[in-house]
């Protein structure tokens, strides 16, 4: 089972990617906890997450929260602008499991 | 027009425009000026592709091709303008930053405080 949390600046439109994230985990037969949260709630979830994804909208907390997180075991990343844009969330999950390899 | 894609985008770029300014915010406070310059014209140029995504949308409208208003557009309409926002300040910021700390003075290269 994988654990992905994506964050962006209050969880709304990573919200909408988490859906079509969900929907291809279930079309793909991947147990995954899929979660959206926002940036200044994440400590929250730190427990609980394998992979935190990024909002290209919050990339510059990449450094921030590499350092806060990375030394807890979760692989921290930032969403292609592609991806989110079009929210694919086939791309964007396998990524993530790519990631959590 | 795909309504939903012009709206991430909206969202994407006038996101990447916030970000790429408080990088250069970093950079400044680090006392890289060229690198916040930098980011500064990157934030721009997301910023100009953010008003294109607005561009279009408020075109849509006008031809009557927008059924309904969704929250998502009014969020994104938010990240427009914090990204607006932040770019202005950012700038009076990196001024600052020059005026206290002469280019050269200094190269920290920390970027991680909060």
């Amino acid at each position: 089972m994988i654990r992905i949390t994506l964050v962006c600046a209050a969880g709304v439109s990573t919200s909408l990617l988490v859906s079509k994230m969900n929907i291809a985990a279930s079309q793909m037969n991947i147990d995954a906890i899929i979660k959206a949260t926002a940036e200044n709630n994440f400590g929250k979830y730190a427990d609980h997450t394998d992979v935190l994804m990024l909002g290209p909208q919050v990339s510059y907390l990449l450094a921030d929260a590499k350092s806060r997180y990375e030394h807890l075991g979760i692989h921290v990343t930032v969403i292609s602008k592609e991806d989110y844009t079009s929210l694919n969330g086939e791309k964007v999950l396998k990524d993530a499991l790519a990631l959590a390899k | 027009m795909d309504m939903e894609k012009a709206t991430m985008q909206l969202i994407v770029n006038s996101g990447d425009a916030r970000s790429k300014a408080m990088e250069a915010i970093e950079s400044a406070k680090a006392g890289d000026f060229d690198d916040a310059d930098q980011k500064i014209q990157s934030a721009d140029e997301a910023l100009s592709k953010a008003h294109e995504s607005q561009a279009s949308i408020i075109q849509a409208e006008a031809a009557g091709e927008i059924k309904r208003m969704t929250l998502l557009m009014a969020h994104a309409q938010d990240h427009l303008m914090c990204a607006i926002a932040i770019l202005d300040v950012a700038k009076e910021f990196i001024a600052l930053y020059r005026k206290i700390q002469p280019s050269g003075s200094e190269k920290t290269g920390g970027n991680n405080s909060k």
